[in-house]
Order: C-alpha cells, then sequence, then structure tokens
C-alpha cells in the first residue's frame, strides 16, 4: 500500500510538472494516464534535444524520385542549448559539406523561448563570401527542397496544434525503404490526432504515433483537407548510451509523398552530446570563418 | 602545346583528386566552361565573346584545433580569343589581358588562420568583405575589384584578394572589433578597350590614344609598409535583435584616377590617391508576430572623403577634382508564396558638387553627365522547383536616369557532381550611363561545371 502512495505522489509531481514548461537538460519520457498535451510536450522537449547541454552530429539527406535517381546533401550539425537565458531556447549551426557546390554554406538559427517569436536566421553565402541575415523561410516550405518542410524539421512548437489522444496501440511496423527493413514492428506507442490551429494549413490533421520508450515521433500520417493520407513521416528513435546517462536520439528519417511518390531520407551519425561547446561557435563571427 | 597540358589536367583532374587524404586534409574544386554569346552583333565583335574554361581547387590543412591552413590557386583558359583570331578585330588584341590567367591572379586564397573564443586571426591572401548591400558595393570596398566582366560575375569573383593581416577580437559574445593591415596594393580592373565589356571610358581613350598618341604615365603607390591600408570594424548586436557595424577605411583608393597633367604636350596620368571612408551598416529581421513579421531590413551608408571625382561635358572629363560623396542602401527582403524570396533595395548615390569650374559631375566608367543625387532602385526574386533541383532567379537594377539592367539565372543539377546554369542579361539606357553604356551588348551564358 505503501508503495502505491509512493507511486501516486510521483505521478502526481510529474503530472505537475509536465502541466508547467518541461526543465531543460532533463530527460522525459511519456507514461500510462498521460494526457495528449503531456505526451506531445515530451515529444517536443526530445525532438530539439532540449534535455542535452549541446550536441553535434553529421547528417546525409538523400533525395530519391521515383525512377530511383538519387541526389545527396551532407551537413554537420552543432547546437547549444540556452535554456531560455536571454529569451533564446537553443541556437544551432549548420554547415553544408557535400555536394562541393553547396559545400561552405552555413546557417546560424536562434530560436526563441517565445513560441509566437520566428527564429533569427544568419547566412554564410560563399559565392559572396559574405554573412546575410536572412527571413525565417516559410513554415510550409520545403526544407532544402525535401519532402519534410521547415516546420516538420526545424519550427514547429507545441502551440502550433491541438491534441487528442486516440489511444495506445502496437506500432504495424514501418518499411524503411532505404534499407527494406522494417522497423519498430509491434512497438508500444500512443497514437495522438494533431490539428494545426493555422487556417487553411497545408495538412487539416496528421495522426501521431508516439513511442512509450523513448518518447520520440516515430511515424506520422499527414491528411488534406479532403481527409486524405498524402505523406508519411517514420523517424528512428534509438537511445544513445553516454555511460552516466542515456539520452533518445533520431538516427534516420524518411518521408514519403505519396502523390508524386517522391521521398527523402535523412540518415544521422557521429551525434555526440554535452561536448562543452563554446557559445563562441554560435556566432556571426564564426559563420565569417568560413573558408569555403 | 602548353594548351593541350592544360586541358589535360582539367579532364584528368577531377578523377586523380577526387579522394580524402586525411582527416585534417580537405580539398575541393571545380572545372567549369563557360560560353558568353552575344546577342546582339555590331562592328566590334561576333557572337562568340567568351569560350572560358576554369579549374578551381580549394585545400584545407587543419595543423591543429586552432591553426588552420587554406590555399586556393584557380587558372582559366578562353578559347574564344584563338577560335576569332581570323577576324583580326581588336577583340582579338585583348588576349593577353582577357585570354588567361595573369600574374599572381591564379592565387586566390593563401592564408593561415588562427581561431579561438576570443581571438582570430588570419594572415595571407584573402578577400574582407564589409556591407549589407546585394550588388551594390558602397560599403564593400577593402578590396579592389575586377570589372573585365562589368558586374556580371558573383562578387566573390570580381573581389581581388589581398595580402593582409585580419584580426578580429571579441571582448563579450557578439561583439567584435575586426582591424585590417593591408600593405598589398593591387589597383581595381576594367576590361581592356573594345573588350566585351569594355567601359565606354577605355574605347573613348583608345581611339584618343591611336589618334594622337598622348604620353600616359601610370603611377601606383609603391608597396611600402608606410603606404599600407589600414581598416577597423565594430559590429556588435543590441537587445538580441539588431545587429550593426561601425566601419572605418584608410588609405590610397583601389581606384586609379585620370589626371591631365599638361594639355598642350597631352600629357595624362592615372593616379591613387589617399582617401577616408567611414561608414555604417545594419539588419534587423522582425521576429515578432505583427505587421512587419518575416521581412527583414538591413543597410549600409558610406561617406567617402577625398576621393578624386571627374567633371567635364557630356563624354569628355576636362577635369579630376577630390570631392566628398555619401552613398546608402536599405534593403527589405521577406519570403512570399512559401518559396519566393524577394529583395527590394533603394539606393542613393549623393555627390558633394554637381558642378566644379563651370565643369558638370561625370560618370567614372561612361564620362555620361551625372546629377548630384543618382537613385537606384534593384529588385531580386528567387525561388526552386523540382526539389531545388532547379533554381531560378533574376536581378533587376535601375537607375533613375532609365538606365538599367536584368539579368536572370536558372541553375540546374544534373548530378550532385554536375551543375548547368542558363543565364540572359539585358542592359537598357543612354549610351552616358553605366548599364546604358552595353545596351547593344546582350548576353546570353551557357555554363557547365564539375566539381569534386
Amino acid at each position: 500500500m505503501r508503495w502505491l502512495f509512493i507511486f501516486a505522489g510521483c505521478l502526481l509531481l510529474n503530472l505537475g510538472v509536465f502541466a508547467e514548461k518541461l526543465e531543460y537538460h532533463k530527460v522525459y519520457t511519456p507514461q500510462e494516464g498521460m494526457s495528449a498535451e503531456e505526451i506531445m510536450k515530451i515529444m517536443y522537449h526530445n525532438k530539439y534535444s532540449l534535455f542535452a547541454r549541446d550536441y553535434q552530429q553529421t547528417g546525409e539527406v538523400l533525395y530519391v524520385d521515383p525512377s530511383g535517381f538519387t541526389r545527396k546533401r551532407v551537413w554537420k550539425r552543432q547546437r547549444i542549448v540556452k535554456a531560455g537565458q536571454e529569451g533564446i531556447s537553443y541556437k544551432d549551426l549548420v554547415v553544408m559539406t557535400y555536394p562541393t557546390e553547396l559545400k561552405g554554406l552555413a546557417v546560424l538559427t536562434w530560436t526563441y523561448e517565445d513560441p509566437q517569436k520566428d527564429q533569427n536566421v544568419w547566412l554564410w553565402i560563399p559565392s559572396l563570401k559574405k554573412v546575410r541575415k536572412i527571413s525565417a523561410s516559410e513554415d510550409d516550405d520545403a526544407f532544402m527542397g525535401s519532402d519534410f518542410t521547415v516546420e516538420e524539421v526545424s519550427t514547429r512548437r507545441f502551440e502550433d496544434e491541438s491534441y487528442k489522444l486516440i489511444g495506445s496501440k502496437n506500432f504495424p511496423g514501418y518499411k524503411f525503404e532505404h534499407t527494406g527493413e522494417v522497423k519498430f514492428k509491434d512497438k508500444p506507442c500512443f497514437v495522438v490526432e494533431c490539428t494545426p490551429l493555422k487556417p487553411h494549413w497545408y495538412y487539416s490533421k496528421r495522426i501521431v504515433w508516439i513511442d512509450k520508450d523513448t518518447g520520440g515521433n516515430i511515424f506520422e500520417e499527414y491528411y488534406d483537407k479532403n481527409g486524405k493520407l498524402f505523406k508519411t513521416l517514420f523517424r528512428e528513435w534509438v537511445w544513445t548510451d553516454l555511460g552516466d546517462k542515456k539520452y533518445p536520439s533520431q538516427i534516420s528519417l524518411e518521408c514519403k509523398d505519396l502523390r508524386t511518390n517522391h521521398r527523402t531520407v535523412i540518415l544521422m551519425e557521429d551525434t555526440k552530446y554535452d561536448q562543452d561547446l563554446s557559445e563562441y561557435d554560435f556566432t556571426v563571427k564564426a559563420l565569417m570563418r568560413s573558408r569555403w | 602545346m602548353r594548351k593541350v597540358l592544360f586541358l589535360g589536367l582539367l579532364f584528368l583532374g577531377g578523377n586523380l583528386w577526387a579522394r580524402p587524404v586525411n582527416e585534417n586534409l580537405e580539398y575541393a574544386g571545380y572545372l567549369k566552361t563557360e560560353f558568353w554569346l552575344k546577342n546582339y552583333n555590331d562592328e566590334s565583335h561576333l557572337s562568340l565573346s567568351s569560350f572560358k574554361n576554369t579549374f578551381d581547387l580549394e585545400v584545407e590543412y587543419k595543423l591543429s584545433e586552432n591553426w588552420a591552413f587554406f590555399f586556393h590557386p584557380r587558372f582559366f583558359y578562353d578559347f574564344a580569343y584563338d577560335l576569332r583570331e581570323d577576324f583580326n578585330s581588336n577583340f582579338d588584341r585583348n588576349q593577353f589581358k582577357m585570354g588567361h590567367t595573369q600574374r599572381t591572379e591564379w592565387l586566390r586564397d593563401c592564408y593561415l588562420d588562427f581561431t579561438s573564443d576570443k581571438l582570430d586571426i588570419r594572415i595571407g591572401k584573402q578577400q574582407v568583405v564589409w556591407g549589407q548591400a546585394d550588388g551594390l558595393p558602397f560599403l564593400d570596398r577593402v578590396m579592389p575589384f575586377d570589372l573585365s566582366y562589368y558586374w556580371l560575375y558573383d562578387f566573390a569573383d570580381i573581389r581581388i584578394p589581398l595580402w593582409m593581416i585580419k584580426v578580429e577580437y571579441s571582448p563579450e559574445l557578439n561583439s567584435t572589433l575586426q582591424f585590417l593591415l593591408i600593405p598589398d596594393f593591387e589597383a581595381s580592373r576594367s576590361a581592356p578597350a573594345y573588350a566585351p565589356f569594355a567601359f565606354k571610358a577605355n574605347n573613348d581613350w583608345y581611339d584618343f590614344k591611336t589618334s594622337y598618341n598622348p604620353l600616359l604615365t601610370i603611377y601606383r603607390p609603391p608597396k611600402q609598409f608606410e603606404n599600407s591600408r589600414v581598416g577597423l570594424r565594430w559590429r556588435s548586436i543590441l537587445g538580441n535583435d539588431i545587429e550593426y557595424t561601425l566601419n572605418w577605411l584608410y588609405g590610397y583608393s583601389t581606384s586609379a584616377y585620370t589626371y591631365t597633367d599638361s594639355y598642350a604636350s597631352l600629357q595624362f596620368s592615372r593616379r591613387h590617391k589617399l582617401m577616408h571612408m567611414i561608414g555604417f551598416s545594419f539588419n534587423k529581421s522582425f521576429v515578432e508576430p505583427g505587421l512587419l513579421e518575416g521581412w527583414t531590413i538591413r543597410g549600409e551608408f558610406a561617406y567617402f572623403h577625398n576621393e578624386p571625382t571627374y567633371y567635364g561635358t557630356d563624354g569628355y572629363r576636362r577635369r579630376t577634382e577630390r570631392t566628398d560623396k555619401y552613398t546608402y542602401v536599405l534593403g527589405f527582403d521577406k519570403t512570399f508564396f512559401t518559396n519566393w524570396v524577394f529583395s527590394l533595395q533603394f539606393a542613393q548615390f549623393i555627390h558633394d558638387k554637381k558642378t566644379f569650374g563651370g565643369y558638370q559631375l561625370l560618370n567614372t566608367y561612361t564620362y555620361g553627365l551625372l546629377e548630384k543625387v543618382e537613385n537606384y532602385l534593384t529588385l531580386k526574386v528567387s525561388t526552386d522547383f523540382m526539389h531545388e533541383r532547379l533554381k531560378p532567379e533574376v536581378l533587376i537594377i535601375y537607375n533613375d536616369d532609365n538606365d538599367g539592367r536584368i539579368s536572370f539565372k536558372a541553375k540546374y543539377e544534373l548530378r550532385d557532381n554536375f551543375w548547368l546554369t542558363l543565364g540572359y542579361h539585358h542592359f537598357w539606357g543612354p549610351l552616358g550611363g553605366s548599364n546604358g553604356q552595353f545596351r547593344n551588348n546582350d548576353h546570353l551564358v551557357l555554363e557547365a561545371k564539375y566539381t569534386f
């Protein structure tokens, strides 16, 4: 009986935390009994790696057209989590390393805590050898020309949608076309229906499968205004073991446009957390160091 | 024979070098072929203006976490002059200046880099860029320019790199003081007479020289330490939002100015003069909800003290006098319709004196008459299609004398390492206008680029 009270107490304490903002630099996972909002808050917390102090990784994007013809981009990404200091949630630096034509192109982004505020974005343009402050991309624009939109990768916030918990289900599995493997078959998930608050948005609703283990959004189905499924998005979430702690990480993504049969694969590797990155590497001066 | 060897290197190079050596050594480069086809035929040259082949290599070697060495050679050879030598026109005589890489121009970058949180030092041949404007070099005056193809190439390719020391010190996170010491000197260049984009003033001088055989003496500041140009720039951010710079540059002008030393004996000289430039720039993105959300506003102002200026009558320079000039540009950028980026700029070029000794202010490129205040509007629109495989853009530059140009460019990614570009430059305006002088000089540009 005593354990029951302790468990209930912990649960209430946990729910109390979720009613407010999630704390930076802490790992959260979804629990049974949580509301759709609480589950989605954890998902966003994990998606933007707000549990870590910093991280870096190498990413590869493959654009695959229906004939199988593939183009590739490779980048190096670094993020420092500012945890709300000076109103900033985190700062990102993405540097393109492949193909040569885009090598050196670098984007510095400051994302604010206030969900109403757009990001501040600076771009290093190798053809001008110059930094340009640019307007943030439109949220429904394709992210680097891929099948993902900008908001699906980097700007969507918890506050942008309303949520309804559909229930708990085992994920039927996803055939990752890049390797042919079936991933996450029978993985226990929460299923949440998300409806955008913006009127006339590019989707009318999406169904999101949240992995109960990592809190990651492993699968999303996008529906148009006629209720027709037009896009699916798969994310492979795993635990990264750091010895004394472990963090949830995305290692591969696949987005399929069902209207065009075009798909985009993102593969991430060499992910490192809490490397004590210097905030000086997230300044305009650092962008100007680019040699390419 | 040398051409054959050069071509051989171009086409073998990609396969030989496209392999990493080790994790500290990184390289990239390209082979590029471009055709410039003149749309209007006139007496001066036929349709093929340029058949330029370029080899470019960039090598970075990381000596340690803080130290790196960067080396960037580039060579080109323009076959148009060989293909057209049978015409024996003025065009062909320019092969020595336009047909292949000149002197030390092959070395685009060669520097040693030290980087740390607070202090960055870059020593060697490099480019330094100031300002916020697109395509209008008001504050961007640290480097000399190579205007052999007018302003049509990317600015990184138009600037002439210099040997210099650049020190950047950050007393706090987002604030940096930049100090430049430039002992090297190169003069800005323009195309020789009767080259495809030769300025009218150059063509006129060539004709005058041919008829009257005047004496021209060129004075360049000796490459001595005391003649070094110096620059300072303070860059900071006000309240996470407004980024600004304060700039100062002092030294010999990179442009040479023509002086008449003696009318009677037809003695002329080209001289570089000491001058000051003081300026500032700023930018702000509106990230808060509201009417201006999504807009980025940027601007720059530059004041030139003691810059030589031409005065005369329409088409004829009579005097060169030192005056002051003020320039500013305001830019407004926003993305519309999901992925259409619009960038509008308004600029003014204000001269201190419209007349001098009864003579009118003249355009440096053409000796055409100028107003005291010249107004410019530019608009750049860019977008992408086919998952960023096709990227078209158009740039319109318009001056209030109804002088301007439209440059269209569409870039297509055939493979990761193979890119095609189609461009077109259309000029209009009075003969004495900066763009109008090329009104009979529209060009179609085709480019194929193999990268490694």
